[in-house]
């Protein structure tokens, strides 16, 4: 047989790299910053750009999209051309998805500190972005799928499967949870409201975790580890199984995120019993990653990459047992809202992708450079701090959401909650606060440590651009009876993706589509009515801060609930409520109380004074000032463009209420800047925090409206 | 291993500061006086010495299986027959529960795959998995057949009904039990007891100091350290606002947050601080309020001795 000259590309999975390590330590440290806010308010620097707000998105998006993003197209590009033993199938289009990402993440870097968000978590980017992340995973789509069909190899290892996964599932999700109404070029409403928005988010953010996070480095650990084990791939059947039961059960289980809230019962059941069937497939990644360690474990001791890889892979073994359990009802009775969710992610982020990308970084960039590593002792040093740095982080968050919750639901003998203030359970837990940061720093000392030895390899050795091998071209064996029927399947990546994709669609389809269309989920509750054009503008401001990172709006039927935020209304939050809610407001995270019964529970001059000097309202208190509110002005050019875009996706102002909307909108200013001038405050109509306080002050309210009717006759 | 020890250690004693700090600032009881301080120190110890105990028997059960394979292996060298090591009882657990097939039978089990040299074995799934697998399958079953079908179990509206009803159920026989529970602005009693006071101050600071100053000397809300009142200085008016609140102002009706009995303390609280007269005080707002001469006898004691 003739053998064929190939050249791999290795340039592109070293732009690659570098992005990885570069956002890494940028990601890192704005998560560290943002860590520090959390008991330092000092370090909001008073500044609109660098608030909590917009400070946690920015991290999250940094870490998510351009650390593990990035790592993610290096490690698919340098293990697809050997394992399809092809050179990808177009530089033009690598190049392309380079530059386009790096774009992106700058777009997002750029638009995220000046508050253009849509609020929902990890799909923050305003639509333009939105499209333009399309475009480049179509690109990447069209590069993979290319490269795959000029393959030389028959059949397609375990990781290309995953590979095909995630590149089927991110596109949907990312497109179905993208759907929103532009206002602006910077401003834009989602399609959905309410309970429906709610469920079409962690549909999707789940499984951002599931098909961002996860099944690429299931890929990138099935090629990565055996070969830095040199050991055989345990068991050729758990990959068949846990690939396929892993993207089928994974997707039906977002609504766990959604418990004891206003989604309907059928949907929160569906999530916790599919989170509890995610168990197994998900210990099928970790024992067949472990398990090809068999007799390979004396060099697990020595070897700095098998180390990595090992932690990465019983992290991911931990994170996915920790997952199905907290979406027990009982056991996310007590996490949801807490910092035990945040101890959660972190052992998925910093354990699972963390070290996986180190372990491939250190075993890739010597043979990309043709050298050794510059020193195992620094990546042995920076294995060690990074493992105590995500021991220090996750353990005071455990203890901390714990405690938190706990003091949120006590009761005293006399039936009063015990912990009446929040702040109270807020100063409880700042000493943790504290342990967190320090764990986070450690994680980071340890990424500038392998970013120096990962240098100080490349500039030892020499850059093998394109990398060559010989390689048999492809002959076409028929497949005999008896083997593996799946063996069959895996010669066929047009069909493997169309099936691919029905598994991962069935599960979507089945959650989503009765709650849009089966009445009697959401409960009409006539007295809910939409936003007036001020409380709209003050809603947008509310987005545009990120008040929803620290604040939900979302009273789950707990007594303690009840009575912490509605002691006299006794309402926990209803699905009806949220109607006209675009997008919903929900939130994941309590750091400071639920809002969605503060309207009417201060005066406007509470709030004029609280936004502006939080401290000294609140003893204690830990959020950053909004001095900025008071000097900026609300745009009521946009009035008539945030009605008309509502109106198109389903909210009732009637017909041609543009036209009068900023003359409501100044009476209803007008009204509250009179109210604060009694108490001796001064501020224009126009302020931006008097349409914020005109939306605080709608919240929760109109469930109310009835009881106000009947006690005025 | 002792590394995690050190760390827990650490964490602990950094949790158990922090609660320590917030129970002295909150309930004005220092942490040497929490009568279950006693027993949380003989847990502790109990705790700390069984740790020690089972340290040590694993220690000795781990030197005492070395000289038991020391002694076997000596006696099949002194009696000439080849020594086979057996595995540990765990081991042969572990064998058989991954149904794990031994390293040197492997290329009975190597396919004939080979990607970029990587090659894959044919391993069996690991029994203990596949159970694993099959129980979280039957446990949605029947997890959806109870709380959906059969109404076994409580979705989350009726979890909360019950927890209302167990609530009533208690506020009620509290209200029988004790009179404090149903104390109201017409019941409402002048108190000089320090433990009342003491946690009428507690409540002050939690919840009153943000918008009336630590000191009562006022900010957001009036001064109620000197003799003016917008709504009365009785301590039937000042429980009443307290518990109602003022329409329109930043004072919220305070009814349903805390109990009435610490309504009633707190009002006797704010009494404590008439004629303090911090520095910087807020100016006076409303109306000189003397207390009426046919106020009882020891109110009048309490203002004095104050």
């Amino acid at each position: 047989m003739q053998l064929e000259k190939i050249h791999y590309d290795n340039k592109i999975v070293k732009a690659f790299i570098i992005a990885t390590v570069i956002f890494g330590i940028v990601g890192m440290t704005v998560g560290l910053l943002a860590a520090i806010q959390l008991f330092y308010p000092l370090f909001n620097f008073d500044l609109q750009y660098t608030t909590f707000g917009r400070i946690r998105p920015l991290h999250t998006n940094a870490v998510i999209f351009a650390f593990v993003g990035n790592a993610m197209f290096a490690g698919v590009y340098y293990s697809m051309q050997r394992l399809l033993k092809a050179r990808l199938f177009s530089d033009a289009l690598s190049w392309t998805h380079f530059w386009g990402w790096q774009l992106i993440i700058l777009a997002a870097a750029i638009t995220l500190p000046l508050g253009f968000t849509t609020s929902k978590e990890y799909a923050e980017l305003e639509w333009p972005i939105d499209i333009a992340i399309a475009l480049v995973w179509v690109v990447f789509g069209i590069n993979m799928i290319g490269t795959i069909i000029k393959r030389r190899e028959q059949h397609m290892y375990v990781a290309v499967w995953f590979y095909i996964a995630t590149f089927v599932t991110v596109a949907v999700l990312h497109i179905v949870n993208s759907f929103e109404m532009p206002v602006t070029f910077f401003k834009s409403y989602s399609w959905y409201a309410g309970v429906q928005d709610a469920l079409v988010q962690w549909w999707y953010g789940h499984n951002a975790v599931a098909f961002f996070l996860t099944t690429p480095f299931l890929g990138i650990m099935y090629y990565f580890l055996p070969k830095a084990a040199n050991r055989p791939v345990y068991s050729y059947r758990l990959s068949i199984i846990h690939f396929w039961s892993l993207i089928f059960i994974y997707i039906w289980a977002g609504p766990h995120h959604l418990l004891y809230t206003a989604l309907p019962d059928w949907a929160q059941s569906l999530g916790v019993v599919f989170s509890i069937m995610l168990i197994a497939p998900s210990w099928g990644g970790m024992l067949n990653g472990l398990f090809t360690l068999r007799g390979a474990w004396d060099r697990v001791r020595e070897d700095a990459v098998l180390k990595f890889m090992v932690v990465a892979v019983t992290a991911y073994g931990m994170a996915t047992l920790e997952g199905p359990l907290l979406s027990l009802k009982n056991v996310n009775a007590i996490a949801h809202y807490t910092d035990w969710i945040v101890a959660h992610v972190h052992v998925g982020g910093l354990g699972w992708n963390g070290f996986l990308i180190f372990g491939m970084l250190y075993w890739v960039i010597p043979r990309m450079w043709n050298t050794k590593l510059y020193s195992t002792k620094l990546a042995n040093l920076h294995f060690w701090i990074g493992t105590l740095g995500i021991v220090f982080y996750a353990l005071p968050m455990y203890v901390s959401g714990v405690v938190q919750s706990l003091m949120w639901k006590e009761f005293a003998a006399d039936g009063f909650l015990r912990y009446q203030n929040f702040l109270e359970t807020t100063t409880q837990i700042l000493p943790m606060h504290m342990l967190r940061a320090t764990g986070g720093a450690l994680y980071l000392t340890g990424v500038f440590i392998m970013t120096y030895n990962l240098i100080k390899t490349a500039y030892a050795g020499k850059f093998v651009a394109n990398e060559e091998a010989e390689v048999s071209p492809l002959v076409k064996v028929k497949h005999t009876a008896g083997g593996y029927w799946h063996h069959i399947l895996e010669a066929k990546p047009v069909l493997f993706t169309v099936l691919a994709l029905v598994a991962i669609l069935i599960g979507g389809i089945i959650e989503l589509v009765p709650t849009f269309l089966i009445k009697s989920n959401v409960p009409t509750i006539i007295t809910v009515k939409p936003y007036t054009p001020l409380e709209l503008h003050g809603r947008d401001i509310y987005i545009r801060e990120g008040c929803v990172n620290c604040h939900s709006q979302m009273i789950r039927p707990f007594r303690s609930e009840v009575q912490r935020y509605d002691p006299k209304g006794g309402e926990y939050s209803k699905a009806g409520e949220y109607v006209y809610d675009h997008p919903f407001l929900w939130g994941s995270k309590r750091t400071g109380p639920d809002l969605q019964r503060l309207g009417g529970k201060y005066a406007d001059s509470w709030h004029f004074r609280h936004m502006l000097t939080p401290a000294e309202v609140s003893t204690g208190s830990i959020m950053p000032a909004y001095p900025w509110l008071y000097e900026q002005q609300i745009d009521k050019s946009l009035t008539a463009g945030k009605i008309s875009a509502l109106r198109t996706i389903g909210v009732p102002y009637a017909d041609g209420y543009e036209a009068i909307a900023n003359d409501e909108l100044d009476s209803q200013a007008n009204r509250i800047v009179d109210n604060l001038k009694l108490e001796g405050l001064e501020t224009t109509a126009d302020a931006e925090i008097v349409a914020l306080i005109a939306y605080l002050q709608r919240l929760g309210t109109d469930i109310k409206q009835k009881d106000v009717a009947t006690s005025n006759e | 291993m002792k590394k995690l020890f050190l760390i827990f250690a650490l964490l602990l004693s950094f949790a158990s500061f922090a609660q320590t700090e917030a129970a002295s600032s909150s309930a004005a009881t220092s942490f040497w006086d929490d009568p279950m301080l006693m027993f949380y120190t003989v847990v502790g110890f109990v705790f700390v010495v069984v740790l020690l105990v089972m340290l040590v028997a694993l220690y000795m059960l781990q030197v005492l299986n070395f000289m038991v394979k020391q002694a076997t292996r000596e006696r099949a060298e002194r009696l000439g027959i080849p020594y086979v090591e057996q595995p540990s009882f765990w081991a042969k657990i572990w064998k058989e529960s991954n149904d794990f097939q031994p390293l040197e039978k492997e290329a009975d089990l190597m396919l004939d795959h080979n990607y970029d040299g990587i090659r894959e074995l044919d391993n069996h799934l690991p029994p203990w998995w596949k159970w694993l697998f099959y129980a979280t399958i039957v446990f949605a079953g029947v997890y959806m057949v109870f709380y959906h079908m059969s109404d076994t179990l409580p979705l989350p509206l009726k979890e909360y009904e019950t927890e209302l009803a167990i609530a009533d159920e208690q506020a009620k026989k509290l209200k029988a039990s004790s009179p404090t529970a149903a104390i109201d602005e017409t019941t409402v009693q002048l108190i000089t007891d320090a433990t009342a006071l003491a946690d009428g101050k507690t409540t002050f600071l939690n919840n009153c100091a943000s918008c009336h100053r630590k000191d009562g000397g006022g900010d957001i809300g009036p001064n109620l350290t000197d003799e003016y009142w917008k709504h009365g200085g009785s301590v039937q008016d000042i429980f009443k606002v307290v518990r109602h609140g003022v329409q329109g102002t930043n004072m919220i009706a305070w009814e349903g947050f805390i109990s009435p009995e610490k309504m009633q303390n707190v009002a006797n609280y704010v009494l404590t601080l008439q004629g303090t007269n911090p520095e910087n005080g807020k100016k006076p707002e409303g109306d000189l309020y003397k207390p009426k001469e046919s106020a009882p006898a020891d109110s009048v004691k309490v203002q004095a001795s104050l």
